[in-house]
């Protein structure tokens, strides 16, 4: 067969083989999504009875709500501080998996524990921890109680605590795949050189995980700004908005009050706040991969 | 000179330990703790009365089955397709590689809450609302997305050179697909199994609004019917959330070694 | 081989038809979409199994919601918009009623259940909260009123006036340290505002205006909000009860160290089991007010409707269930084995609910006072704005003039825009 003939059947073929997942995506996911775009587009409030179109009136609406904007920095500072805190953590638990330390087995199967639960049953778990009278937590503090859920402050480092808890395990995983690609070369290298165990990891591990560390950036930003099920248990959103996160806001909108019009504008400016994020790690790995 | 594993790795390890398992121990401590101390500091005895009005009272088992279906449903779905596309995106040579990518992590980033209400509409439409099997396809869909991005990079990792040498030999992509790049991806395919499958398991609002009646429920929606009114069982639902999550820690902990090797194995360079 | 697949998944799914609840061999299946009671399966399924009885040709089926009112809402929403035909008669939240109605989704009832008739045997509290502009649109199921718990020990007797309440506790406080207060529900959500109209209500406020408005930034409002927070502020209150929802306040109070609690009737009976620490130590009644007069609870519970999408044969059958569920007989069953305050004054007259259930006919003077809610349409609408706002005093985020400004200016907004 001629290699022209053959490519042509290579790309057909895989045409047929793309096609079902394009048909279910484009079914099945398209529709609601642009459904949701459609409708960001009107005045629908159930309500009201009412669902006219109104064009980007909404989006112009959204720009000057407070409410979104104290929405957009609880989820920005969540994002910011949960990855932050899970790369951290992350790091030196990716290193502990990796060597041949003792207990290593134990660490790696109960790692996943955490990740395996269901979010709405961990976050019930972790609610009644930070329960203020009987919480385990508050009973190993010495001290005053610390009311987790009911103080402006503490409310949303509790959220925080439980995303942390869920899914540094993932992190650390996404992590040691790229510490499991440096060579043992390099090692041996430094050693010879007789570089400390510090400076081996800040001058030679460290660099070489970038492009890793991007990725569990990448996805774990996109995940912790859709925050929803963990806070929606703990706090409602409460108190007084301070733990509100743009899912919780959109939620509000759509299933409460029942403002399908503007819940889906907030829906769709989540997704591009999220598509931003997307783009400016995705640059930052592009970058990377070409330095390399 | 080898690095000792020293006291502070042991500390390290007991410390994590602590952090991830802690909270699931307390849960599972919960669960056998007597409702009427539920407040005090530590329980007098232990009895297994929550797990006996959780399995008895009310058809628990029967959710746990449900959910067993459509999580399994939802991971050969997304196992079958996703494996396919993959293979195409990671080997073949085709117009639009980066386009379905990009277009499927956009669907994965779009919040599910503003979805409901247009599924619940095609789900009626197409007769599927209210069955198991219909609450596998939005489930499948929106899995798509992550299997698709796993799949890709572990095939990009195998070597090319295989697949040539597979089609030198007369076979076509697709049984070049089949017989020899399949069988070499099966612990990305574990993972990914494993992904999917939890993501099915756990998912509620979905599974809320679209089914109806009490043989179809799913084990998150079970668990958030045990409340009545105002009074909220804490041993029951911690009873009940330990044997929802058993299988799925079970499976975990019986695989995570595939998982750990699949996440990681497309790193290992030769 | 996928192709295949996808296609045995339309097709069996094409076998299921919307119309589930259908017709089969001459019965009409009538499906109830409620919340599950607590309690012994068989009364209810024998008040059930006594309407197929007595209509022959009708078989009932029932679905369970979660009891969560939010989740509820959400269900509802999505299937009642989406022109859901699958369920007939549906439970709906007292403050639901006048947003369903608007929407459509639920039937008007007036010819089976003039407004006329549900006053003279309901109390006036439910009745509001279910005739939207003259028609009835649902019927009272059974319902729940704010009430005030105290220690009988740790009290001589029940407090009038607020101050009275402060001062009892203090004295109880300094005799047994380490007790609270008075402990109620401060957490953002639907409780907080409930337990805020009844300290509106407590100084002399009002909910609605003639024409209208939801009051939100008169004396009355300001006053109550800075009693609330004023509580807390001066150790009555732990500051833990901005967390608290009604189990936690329950749990505090049923450990006995509480003074003071409010919260829903079903406290009563958790507090009579036999391991409480409380048991036979506690007594309830009226709020108190800043006038000493018995102060009104909120009022909660639950009512019935039809779903208005479905043909008007089946509506006329789930009006006949909805009467049957809500007939004296059944208020009584499911407040002797369900613990559920019925809705109608003449059932709490009978002796039966006196010997067996003294406590719910101990509610009545309570219950005849149970205020609702803004009774407005657009409440659910404006419940975030509410619910923020009054978390925002309670927790000390701002003063109560300036979260009411902004909560009255926000509301003002919602339901002034709009037809």
């Amino acid at each position: 067969m001629s290699p022209r003939g053959s490519l042509e059947r290579e790309r057909r073929q895989a045409y047929l083989l793309v096609a079902p997942a394009v048909l279910v995506l484009g079914g099945v996911a398209l529709y609601p999504i642009l459904a949701a775009v459609w409708l960001s587009l009107h005045r629908f409030i159930l309500v009201f009875g009412e669902r006219r179109f109104t064009g980007l009136e909404n989006y112009a609406y959204l720009l000057g709500d407070s409410r979104f904007w104290a929405a957009l920095g609880n989820t920005a500072y969540f994002t910011a501080v949960a990855v932050t805190v899970e790369l951290l953590l992350a790091v030196p638990l990716a290193l502990l998996l990796q060597k041949a330390s003792p207990g290593r087995g134990l660490l790696r199967a109960s790692v996943l524990v955490p990740w395996a639960i269901p979010t709405v049953v961990s976050a019930r778990l972790w609610a009644w921890m930070f329960n203020p009278e009987y919480g385990v937590i508050n009973r190993m503090l010495p001290g005053q109680d610390i009311n987790w859920l009911g103080a402006p402050g503490y409310a949303l480092h509790a959220a925080i605590l439980v995303d942390v808890w869920k899914t540094t395990p993932f992190v650390a995983l996404l992590v040691l795949a790229g510490l499991q690609g440096i060579s043992e070369d390099l090692y041996k290298a430094a050693r010879v050189d007789g570089a400390s165990p510090w400076r081996t990891f800040v001058s030679l591990t460290l660099p070489l995980l970038k492009p890793a560390l991007l990725l569990a950036l990448l996805f774990r930003s996109l995940d912790a700004f859709r925050v929803f099920d963990a806070i929606y248990v703990l706090t409602e959103g409460g108190p007084a908005n301070t733990t509100e996160t743009l899912s919780i806001y959109a939620y509000k909108t759509l299933m409460r009050s029942g403002d399908f019009g503007y819940g889906s504008t907030l829906s769709v400016a989540t997704f591009l706040c999220v598509v931003v994020l997307a783009a400016v790690w995705l640059r930052l790995l592009g970058r990377e991969e070409t330095a390399r | 000179m080898r690095h000792r594993p020293g006291l502070g790795t042991a500390l390290a390890v007991v410390a994590f330990l602590t952090f991830f398992l802690g909270p699931f121990c307390w849960q599972v401590l919960t669960s056998l703790w007597p409702d009427g101390e539920l407040t005090r500091p530590w329980p007098s005895h232990l009895t297994l009365e929550s797990y006996a009005s959780v399995l008895w009272g009310r058809p628990f088992l029967r959710v746990v089955l449900n959910s067993l279906w459509v999580a399994t449903l939802t991971t050969g779905f997304c196992l079958t397709v996703g494996a396919a596309a993959a293979f195409a995106l990671a080997k073949l040579e085709f117009r639009g590689r980066g386009l379905l990518l990009s277009a499927a992590l956009a669907v994965s980033m779009f919040p599910p809450i503003a979805t409901v209400s247009p599924l619940y509409l095609i789900l009626r439409a197409v007769g599927l609302r209210d069955s198991l099997v219909g609450l596998a396809l939005p489930y499948a869909t929106f899995a798509l997305p992550l299997t698709l991005w796993v799949l890709t990079s572990f095939f990009r990792q195998l070597p090319d050179e295989l697949y040539r040498a597979a089609r030198v030999d007369g076979c076509t992509p697709f049984q070049a697909f089949w017989r020899v790049l399949l069988p070499l991806a099966a612990p990305g395919l574990a993972t990914t199994a494993i992904l999917v499958f939890i993501f099915a398991w756990n998912e509620f609002l979905y599974a809320l609004t679209f089914l109806s009646t009490p043989e179809k429920r799913t084990v998150p929606v079970a668990i958030s019917l045990f409340a009545s009114e105002h009074r909220e069982p804490w041993g029951e639902i911690a009873a009940a959330s330990v044997v929802a999550t058993l299988p799925l820690v079970a499976l975990t902990v019986l695989f995570q070694r595939r998982i750990v090797s699949g996440l990681t194995a497309g790193a290992v360079k030769e | 081989m996928f192709a295949l697949g996808l296609a045995v998944l339309v097709g069996v799914g094409g076998c299921r038809r919307e119309e589930a609840a259908g017709e089969a061999a001459g019965r009409t299946r009538l499906v109830f979409k409620y919340q599950p009671l607590w309690g012994p399966p068989e009364p209810f399924r024998e008040l059930l199994a006594r309407f197929e009885r007595e209509n022959p040709g009708v078989e009932l089926v029932t679905e369970a919601l979660p009891n969560a009112s939010d989740l509820a809402h959400q269900f509802f929403l999505t299937s009642l918009e989406g022109g859901a035909r699958d369920f007939d008669v549906l439970v709906v939240d007292v403050v639901w009623v006048p947003e369903f109605a608007r929407a459509g989704w639920i039937a008007d009832l007036s010819g089976d259940f003039p407004p006329e008739r549900l006053r003279e045997d309901f109390f006036p509290g439910p009745v509001e909260a279910v005739v939207v502009e003259g028609r009835t649109y649902a019927v009272p199921w059974y319902l729940d009123v704010g009430l005030l718990y105290y220690r009988t020990d740790l009290v001589p007797r029940a407090p009038r006036t607020y101050a009275e309440l402060e001062r009892f506790a203090r004295e109880a406080m300094a005799r047994t340290p380490g007790l609270q207060g008075y402990v109620w529900q401060g957490r953002q959500y639907e409780g907080l505002s409930c337990n805020v109209y009844e300290a509106l209500w407590g100084h002399g406020g009002r909910a609605l205006s003639d024409d209208g408005r939801v009051l939100l930034d008169d004396a009355p409002a300001r006053e109550a909000l800075a009693y609330l927070r004023g509580l807390v502020e001066r150790g009555v209150s732990p500051a833990t009860v901005t967390a608290f929802s009604e189990e936690e306040s329950r749990r505090v109070f049923q450990e006995g160290r509480a003074v003071f609690m409010r919260n829903w009737p079903y406290a009563w009976s958790e507090a009579q089991k036999p391991d409480s620490p409380i048991r036979g130590k506690v007594g309830i009644a009226p709020l108190p007010t800043v006038s000493g007069e018995p102060g009104s609870g909120a009022l909660g519970g639950w009512q019935l409707a039809v779903n208005a999408h479905v043909s008007p044969a089946r509506r006329k059958l789930a009006a006949r269930l909805i009467a049957h569920l809500t007939s004296p007989e059944a208020n009584r069953v499911l407040a002797l084995s369900y613990a559920r305050n019925p809705p109608r004054p003449a059932v709490y007259e009978d002796p039966r609910l006196r010997e067996v259930a003294p406590f719910i006919a101990s509610l009545l003077p309570m219950v005849e006072r149970a205020k609702p809610r803004p009774v407005t349409p657009y409440y659910n609408l404006i419940s975030d704005v509410l619910q923020s706002e009054f978390s925002a005093a309670v927790a000390g985020l701002r003063t109560p003039e300036a979260a009411l400004k902004r909560a009255q200016r926000q509301v003002d907004h919602l339901m002034g825009e709009g037809p």
